[in-house]
């Protein structure tokens, strides 16, 4: 609320309880010469700070409530990001595990295919007697071609 | 009556409040953004290991996407949780 910003919050209270004895000095001072003069002015006056007085102590409580709850939401987010980064780094490591894990596993196999596979090549060349079909390569690449 | 009026209009303006807080969407880790490869294909002609070799590969890159789109479904998982604790 801007107007609790330009102002301090005791400036509302001072008005708050001007309001209020401005109006019980009508009622109870009236032997005062001023006061009985002036009478209807300060009780228009007293009514109309009592109100503005009112309207900004509650404003201030609703304020500070609302301030209390923002600093609420605030300790959260800080947690929460602190936990979010926590975790962040937790499953990065995992991956970095796990893909060195399948690389690792695809290299031995490449191996396995330079040491064993390999014997078989000439048996499976082009004009062998196991042939590898066109049709074979055919169907291997294009269900390995990513549809456009 | 007529000075009461935006005086009352100016107090209410007053009511116009900002939330303070803003929480930034947690950013994604970069090894989970990392796209997936095209898989290889086979030459004409290929010799039965360059197959196999091949094919190896294929599911070698499978398995290592599989295993960041497995990390991607952890992730949003557990922001989501981190995120909801924080309007709860």
């Amino acid at each position: 609320m801007w107007i609790l910003e330009w102002l301090p919050n005791w400036v509302f209270g001072v008005i708050f309880f001007g309001g209020f004895l401005g109006l019980l000095a009508t009622y109870a001072l009236k032997f005062i010469p001023f006061l009985s003069t002036y009478r209807i002015p300060i009780q228009l006056l007293s009514v109309i700070a009592l109100c503005f007085g009112t309207y900004m102590l509650g404003a201030i409580a609703d304020n500070n409530a609302w301030m209390k709850k923002v600093k609420e939401v605030e300790a959260k987010v800080a947690k929460a990001e602190v936990e979010s980064a926590k975790e962040n780094i937790k499953i990065v490591e995992k991956v970095v595990k796990k893909i060195e894990v399948v690389k690792v596993q695809g290299a031995e196999v490449i191996k396995y295919i330079d040491r064993e596979v390999v014997k078989y090549d000439t048996i499976f060349a082009p004009g062998g007697a196991c042939e590898i079909p066109k049709e074979f390569i055919q169907a291997h690449n294009d269900a390995a071609k990513v549809p456009e | 009556m007529k000075y009461l009026a935006p005086l009352l209009l100016i107090i209410l303006t007053g009511c116009s409040t900002v939330v303070p807080v803003t929480q930034r969407f947690p950013a994604v880790p970069q090894k989970l953004t990392e796209k997936c490869p095209p898989l290889k294909m086979l030459e004409d002609s290929p010799k039965l290991s360059d197959v196999s070799k091949t094919i190896t590969q294929n599911y070698t890159a499978y398995n290592e996407c599989a295993v960041r789109n497995t990390a991607w479904i952890e992730w949003y998982e557990s922001q989501k949780t981190i995120y909801e604790s924080i309007t709860k």
